[in-house]
């Protein structure tokens, strides 16, 4: 198969899916001798990415995000609080990201992953430092009504860069986001304004707001550090083979919005840092690529 | 370029640091770390036998456990838990003692800004004097970026929430000639110049970051000879805490 | 900013409840909402193999309703389990915080993974992975009416991918009495105002019924009319999930 000979060696004798489960690490390197992966990527490839928009109905934004076999689905649904004395003006954005029990096999019910509640985090500091949202346009009225803006992104196929498909698909919601037309009714509380009556009972307060601005989008790609190898977007098995993540964000302008390296028995040096940055710029410029036409082919429908 | 810092400090000024070790009585080692006023306590018990959850037979587990000040742990504790744990367990030589864990407790006595880095360096010292065999040193410093560009070190609470962004980095420490085996030289970069963790929050440009890197580096250095200062007269007179 | 989910205010969603009079269902001339027949199913669309992670799973659709279901195993018991010299079933069910029109903590439904469970049991051939679990677990994406049916079928092409042995594929179907109509396969709105419910768990090629639940006033004779129409969408369903597992072998051997 794809391994070199080793004369001597106890892997010549071996079928390659044993040597690759008893060996990980040296059938992973001897992969990365030849400049390439096991599943056929060069190291600084990412996987197959898609995205679709609008896959659930019962939200006012959705998207699907895939990369490889990496599968997030994110949902915006909007709700009505009461703004905060200090930020009167602001609506406000609530993050979460879920890892049911279907979409791996460390999950169980009750049990939630570790990983959730970082990755939650993540998604939370990287769209508030990105600027992205500007929170004023989800004022309704100043003092009185705002909008909440619920956030929820699932993991349905868990194969590693988790934090990447995830922000691809909750940027991805926020983008498909139309802003229900609310108006305030009698109660002072605010409601859908019901337009099928061909009248509108109440004139909308939300007239021109529909859609959200978005300033800059950020985009993230996560590369694995492995000796001098630098691997873009891993696999849950490289991750657990290699466990030194580099996760670069950066937007549209090229703005550093985050550089996440939680530690790892790989130390980063100038050089791979800039390597890595260099993949993500590149990996940026094929994202937005990638949500524009996913845009687009929504539009023509 | 001068800049008006609330305590009057200049731009790369730390502030005071103290570091003791030893304080606890029950746990296996332990250090308090302050930076100004902000202060954690580290302990670590261990390495004692593995959890079932943690076992791994060829290598040692760290586990970690953050405490904050008051209230209930959220998200933002769970990340500091694993950005600390992914931190330690690089510095540490996990082969040693396979199939255990060590525990580290943080516990936050006050937090006035760059909470995370004073926590690494006081987990850092806690497990020196538990005797945990190290590869070397891990250092912490947060740099903060100002709108107009610049940088300052070691912020607190208040000037952290002003400025645009900011980046807590993690630098390796040591004084060896001879790298351990298995450890990768890039010709041209020490080993110091390396990255063991990095945190940013708030959007910079690529250069502000490598600033950032510049200047943190160049403060760490005088942050690990007071560390290596405090903990080194006292590591042979206590041998015998070792078991 | 963008805070933790204990600190947040409380919010309200601004959607209106559309309370349509009951009394409308009881005309000669009502319709359902999306146009169907009284006795006509939504259009079913599934796909196996959703989930990479996972030993087997399937994705279903019908109309809103979407679900997905993992299997995982056989695997190894929870420690605290007993020597069985059968294998064990575990199921649970979760929504989406999104799944339902208003949004809700996304929760488990302890009443459905029990009752998914009791679903399947009799056809999965537990003698066949003595002393382990083989969990199956249920996400609905979206909820759009009868969701324990489409996750029972979903969850038995699940097993089926991931090559559990049954005795049978387990087919689902419910059916919402209203006034004086029985619709099948209703939608959340229908369910919202029905009088009573009946589901029908089934192995269609055995002609047997691993579960049947009531819920509401019924008369004999509707009650036998009802499950006639069950049993006839449940043997239909079957052959929709047949050709679905068929044509993933076909493409798989290509």
């Amino acid at each position: 198969m794809g391994l070199p000979d080793a004369s001597g060696d106890l892997s010549s004798e071996m079928e390659v899916d044993a040597f690759r489960r008893l060996f990980p690490l040296r059938f992973y390197e001897r992969h990365l001798a030849e400049s390439i992966r096991p599943d056929g990527r060069p190291l600084g490839r990412a996987r197959d990415t898609t995205i679709a928009l609008g896959a659930v109905a019962s939200a006012d934004g959705s998207a699907l995000a895939k990369i490889g076999s990496t599968t997030m689905l994110a949902a915006v649904k909007m709700e009505v609080m009461t703004p905060s004395m200090e930020s009167p003006d602001e609506g406000c954005i609530a993050i979460d990201f879920h890892m049911p029990p279907i979409c791996s096999p460390i999950v169980r019910p009750g049990r939630p992953a570790e990983a959730a509640p970082v990755v939650s985090k993540q998604l939370s500091d990287t769209i508030s430092s990105s600027g992205m949202i500007n929170l004023k346009e989800l004022s309704l009225v100043s003092g009185k009504a705002a909008w909440m803006a619920y956030l929820d992104i699932y993991c349905l196929d868990a194969d590693g860069a988790l934090f990447d498909a995830a922000l691809l698909s909750a940027v991805a919601a926020l983008f498909h986001l139309q802003i229900p037309a609310v108006s305030l009714n009698d109660d002072g509380k605010i409601v859908v304004s019901e337009e099928d009556g061909g009248k509108l009972e109440k004139e909308p307060v939300n007239k021109e707001k529909r859609k959200l601005t978005l300033r800059s989008i950020p985009f993230s790609l996560t590369c694995i550090l492995h000796k001098n190898y630098i691997l873009a977007d891993p696999t849950s098995e490289e991750e657990a083979i290699m466990e030194t993540l580099v996760t670069v964000v950066l937007d549209s302008s090229s703005q550093l919005i985050s550089l996440y390296k939680p530690g790892g028995a790989v130390l980063a040096y100038t050089s791979a840092v800039q390597d890595c940055i260099a993949l993500t710029r590149q990996r940026v410029w094929e994202l937005q690529k990638i949500l524009d036409e996913a845009n687009s082919g929504m539009e023509v429908d | 370029m001068e800049i008006d810092r609330v305590d009057g400090r200049t731009e790369n000024q730390l502030r005071p640091l103290a570091c003791s070790r030893n304080i606890l009585n029950r746990a296996h080692g332990s250090a308090s770390w302050s930076q100004g006023d902000t202060k954690v306590l580290a302990a670590v018990y261990g390495p004692k036998a593995g959890v079932k959850k943690n076992e791994n037979p060829e290598k040692a587990c760290v586990e970690v456990i953050w405490k904050p000040k008051t209230g209930q742990i959220g998200k933002l504790e769970k990340e500091y838990e694993m950005i600390v744990k992914r931190t330690l367990q690089s510095i540490c030589i996990l082969t040693i003692n396979p199939n255990t864990t060590t525990s580290v407790i943080v516990q936050v006595l006050n937090d006035d800004g760059s909470l995370l880095p004073c926590a690494i360096n006081a987990a850092c010292a806690a497990l020196i004097d538990a005797g945990i065999p190290l590869k070397h040193l891990a250092v912490a410093i947060c740099c903060c970026l100002a709108d107009s560009g610049y940088v300052i070190l070691d912020p607190t609470k208040l000037e952290e929430q002003k400025m645009k962004a900011f980046a807590y980095l993690v630098f390796p420490n040591l004084i060896l000639s001879v790298l351990p085996e298995g450890s990768l030289k890039v010709v041209g970069e020490p080993m110091e110049h390396a990255i063991i963790t990095s945190v940013t929050q708030g959007a910079m440009s690529v250069d502000d970051y490598l600033h950032c890197l510049d200047r943190g580096r160049a403060a760490t250095a005088k942050m690990s000879a007071f560390l290596r200062k405090t903990l080194q007269p006292q590591i042979s007179s206590d041998s015998s805490k070792a078991g | 900013m963008a805070g933790r989910r204990g600190t947040n205010p409380t919010t309200y969603s601004p959607s209106l409840k559309t309370q349509k009079t009951r009394s409308t269902i009881f005309k000669d001339d009502w319709v359902r909402p999306d146009g169907r027949g009284f006795q006509q199913c939504r259009p079913a669309f599934f796909r196996t193999s959703a989930v990479t992670a996972a030993s087997g799973s399937a994705y279903a659709e019908f109309g809103n309703t979407k679900v997905i279901v993992s299997v995982f195993g056989p695997r190894e018991s929870k420690k605290a389990m007993m020597y069985s010299d059968i294998g064990r079933l575990n199921c649970n069910v979760s929504y989406t915080t999104f799944a339902t029109p208003v949004r809700a903590q996304g929760s488990d439904r302890k009443d459905f993974s029990s009752m998914l469970h009791k679903a399947l049991e009799g056809a999965v051939i537990l003698e066949t992975f003595p002393k382990t679990t083989v969990d199956v677990f249920a996400l609905v994406l979206e909820s759009g009416g009868s969701d324990l049916p489409v996750v029972i079928s979903c969850a038995s092409l699940a097993l089926a991918d991931a090559g559990i042995l049954m005795y049978d594929l387990v087919t689902s179907v419910s059916l919402s009495c209203l006034g004086k109509n029985l619709v099948i396969d209703p939608i959340l709105e229908e369910e919202s105002y029905q009088d009573g419910s009946l589901m029908i768990t089934c192995m269609p090629s055995r002609y047997e019924v691993t579960q049947l639940t009531i819920t509401g006033e019924w008369s004999t004779p509707k009650i036998n009319e009802g499950m006639q129409l069950c049993l006839d969408a449940c043997s239909k369903l079957a052959n929709i999930m047949r050709s679905c597992l068929k044509e993933a072998t076909t493409t798989s051997q290509e």
